[in-house]
């Protein structure tokens, strides 16, 4: 008996030292995949944190994830870019105080050899029938993130219901699909800022259409509706969001560079 | 005669087999007897019984007069007043003396008392100083004898010995052997099987016969 | 070849050098799996044992279920507590989802058939004599049984080991209900699985490591308790 008990103790004595490091307050955020991939929330939370002796917990998934994990209320705020889903998340009661944040923009990007030459092309949705044409193999996020959103109302401008063997449904996020698609070299939708972070030493790939007005990508923070879910910690959301929009965040994003290029744009006041 | 067990029509089965089929049999209190029959006859099978650690299929044990209740409760108390030695003993993975100090814990004895019992039964056995043995690490003849003197450090009213000596060298036979005869003088009812068929004549007491479950 | 012996120095460095995101990874789930069992050790191994040694209908039943659950798959185990612990569910107001608490429900829950299991097997290959020497040399049923037990704790601590094997190995749970979260709820499986998608090959690489370490260690307790 007494090695047992020994044993035991011995674990609860481990047991108790791993968890005796968390106490602070913590603050839930749901997110897309390309705020955590592109490196920008390691320079943007940090400050905040700090100032307010909070942690962020980031769930990094799609901005169609990252919504209905806000509409279910198990975060407290929301960090995506579909604007049209974020409206009619904020349409539906499930978040207040939208606030735009940042913005970038998709290029497409693909091999170097741009086998299907849509750098020729004059609009995404002419690159994208072109790749379609040639049979070129093109990863989808195909996980109804912010990116996905945006691919499908590309597809549907250039009239094409993208399908068949070339045409590949990743599921991942926006810094796996990228692996994928230059383990595959494929061309792909991507944010100029996951992409950025991964230019050079994790992809080999290049911008091969870039520029076009509809590719243009806004991000905005929503507070989950404190109405609809009482729980949620509305007054940390909105110091939050305050922090993100106001001019320290602000600084903090406008100067985030990946590669020694700038990653996301602020809106001039 | 002063009745300890009394057992009437008790019947052992195991499925169809009826293994035990014991009419009427009174044991006496401060007696020695040996149980003897053949393999298989049902020696072992009766001695659990008398242990109250299985009930009969069917029929009456009385003890102490009144009959055997087989709860839980009423148990307890029972199979406190009397200890079955196994045919092949099983000792805990422990030392010696954890083995034999077993019986005594559980009866709240401890300490210098504990200590001192246990050591005289090891002596009793003929292995003094080995306390401290693992029990795993033990020859076949010391496992019995260590088994021995953790039945015999209770000092149980009923001492229920099955072949006790059959692993034992000559020597240590003949040693305990005159530990087992003196037990009855001070009041232990000790009863115990054999396949030694001079055993019974050289212990004197009462000798059962089996014969395929019945008595002989 | 050159990447490839690259992504293991860095690996390797990061090890070395105790890189805080590899020490978070492998400390939440080092304590995440640790508490998970222990909650398993305190209901499984008391019900393997209760199961082995009491005698009753759909006693067969109970055994059948108990080697089910201990196929369960992780993601399943994880759908089902998200729905349950997610603010929408029956237990949403605990605010669990997210946190490493959630993983240790979803890994407590994995874990319980294991210990169960393994307790039961060891409890039914148990010498039958243990339980009426205890009994004859004057114990009650409970003491009893708490000697089994404690002449079957190399048998039992396999089962937990067992247990925790499974647990600290797993990834659909910790992901479903932890989510990954960067030094709160990122465990090795994690970040391996995240990780390395978005290239962070080295980190990963250096998580897997320890990650195999730790079941070296685990299966060499395994196999040396199973030798006793
Ligand atoms: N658990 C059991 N299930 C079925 N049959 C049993 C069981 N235990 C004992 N028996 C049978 O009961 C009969 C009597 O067994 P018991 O052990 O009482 O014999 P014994 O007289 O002690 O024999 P031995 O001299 O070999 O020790 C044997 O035929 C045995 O096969
Ligand atoms: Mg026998």
């Amino acid at each position: 008996m007494k090695s047992l008990r020994g044993a035991f103790l011995a674990i609860i004595a481990l047991v108790v030292l791993c968890s005796a490091a968390s106490a602070e307050e913590r603050l839930k955020m749901s997110t897309t995949t390309s705020t955590q991939d592109s490196g920008l929330l390691r320079v943007l939370l940090p400050p905040f944190e700090k100032e307010n002796n909070v942690k962020v917990d980031v769930i990094a998934v799609g901005t169609g994830q990252a919504l209905k994990i806000g509409e279910a209320g198990d975060v407290d705020v929301v960090f995506v870019h579909a604007r049209k889903l974020e409206d009619k998340f904020v349409a539906n009661g499930f978040g207040v105080n939208r606030r735009d944040v940042m913005y970038n923009d998709f290029v497409i990007i693909g091999p170097k050899s741009d086998p299907a030459g849509i750098a020729r092309a004059k609009t995404a949705a002419e690159a994208l029938r072109m790749i379609a044409a040639k049979g070129a193999t093109f990863i989808s996020r195909g996980d109804k993130s912010g990116t996905h959103v945006k691919e499908k109302e590309l597809w549907q401008a250039a009239g094409i219901q993208p399908k068949g063997s070339w045409y590949i449904e990743a599921g991942q996020g926006m810094g796996p699909v990228i692996t994928m698609a230059t383990e595959r070299q494929a061309y792909t939708l991507a944010d100029r800022g996951t992409y950025n972070a991964y230019k050079g030493t994790k992809t080999d790939l290049v911008i091969n259409f870039q520029g076009e007005k509809g590719l243009f990508n806004a991000y905005g923070v929503i507070a989950v509706n404190p109405k609809k879910f009482p729980h949620v910690k509305y007054d940390l959301a909105m110091k939050f969001i305050d922090f993100v929009t106001g001019p320290a965040g602000q600084k903090i994003i406008a100067g985030y560079k990946a590669h020694g290029e700038p990653v996301f744009f602020i809106y001039k006041k | 005669m002063n009745e300890l067990y009394h057992l009437e029509s008790i019947r052992k089965c195991y499925g169809e087999r009826t293994v035990l089929a014991i009419d009427d049999l009174a044991l006496a209190a401060g007696k020695l007897y040996t149980l003897t029959g053949a393999n298989g006859s049902g020696k072992t099978t009766l001695l659990t019984l008398l242990a109250f650690l299985a009930p009969p299929s069917s029929g009456e044990l009385r003890y102490g007069g009144k009959p055997v209740r087989w709860t839980n409760a009423a148990l307890l108390s029972l199979r406190r007043q009397v200890t079955l030695l196994h045919q092949s003993p099983y000792l805990f993975n422990g030392s010696v003396f954890a083995n034999i100090a077993f019986g005594l814990k559980m009866r709240g004895i401890r300490g210098e008392e504990r200590r001192r019992r246990v050591e005289r039964s090891l002596e009793q056995v003929g292995l003094p100083g080995f306390g401290h043995r693992r029990a795993r690490e033990l020859s076949g003849g010391e496992s019995q004898r260590v088994a021995m003197a953790r039945a015999l450090v209770l000092e149980p009213k009923v001492l229920l010995l099955d072949e006790p000596l059959a692993n034992v060298d000559r020597a240590t036979c003949e040693h305990l052997e005159q530990v087992i005869v003196s037990l009855p003088g001070n009041g232990t009812t000790v009863i115990m099987t054999t396949h030694d068929p001079e055993q019974p004549h050289r212990l004197g007491g009462k000798q059962i016969r089996l014969v395929t479950g019945k008595l002989a | 070849m050159g990447f490839l012996s690259d992504t293991f120095s860095t690996a390797l460095d990061l090890i070395a050098s105790f890189d805080p995101d590899v020490v978070n990874a492998v400390s939440t789930s080092l304590g995440v799996a640790l508490w998970s069992i222990l909650f398993a050790t305190l209901a499984g191994v008391p019900a393997g044992v209760v199961v082995g040694v009491t005698e009753f209908p759909g006693k067969r039943a109970v055994i059948t279920l108990l080697n089910t659950l201990m196929a369960l798959p992780t993601v399943v185990v994880g759908l089902a507590v998200y729905g349950i612990i997610s603010r929408q569910g029956p237990l949403g107001e605990l605010g669990l989802l997210f946190t490493p608490k959630a993983m240790v429900i979803g890994q407590t829950i994995l874990a319980i058939p294991i210990v169960a299991n393994y307790t039961l097997g060891t409890v039914k290959g148990a010498d039958p004599r243990i339980v009426p020497t205890a009994l004859t040399l004057g114990a009650g049923p409970l003491q009893s049984i708490r000697q089994l037990v404690q002449e079957l704790r190399f048998g039992i601590m396999a089962a937990v080991i067992a247990g925790f094997g499974r647990v600290v190995a797993e990834v659909g749970v910790a992901m479903m209900l932890g989510g990954n979260i960067r030094g709160y709820t990122r465990t090795m499986t994690t970040a391996i699985a995240m990780e390395t998608g978005k290239g962070e090959f080295a980190l990963g690489l250096a998580l897997g490591l320890i990650l195999m370490g730790v079941a070296l260690l685990v299966n060499l307790f395994l196999n040396i308790l199973q030798q006793r």
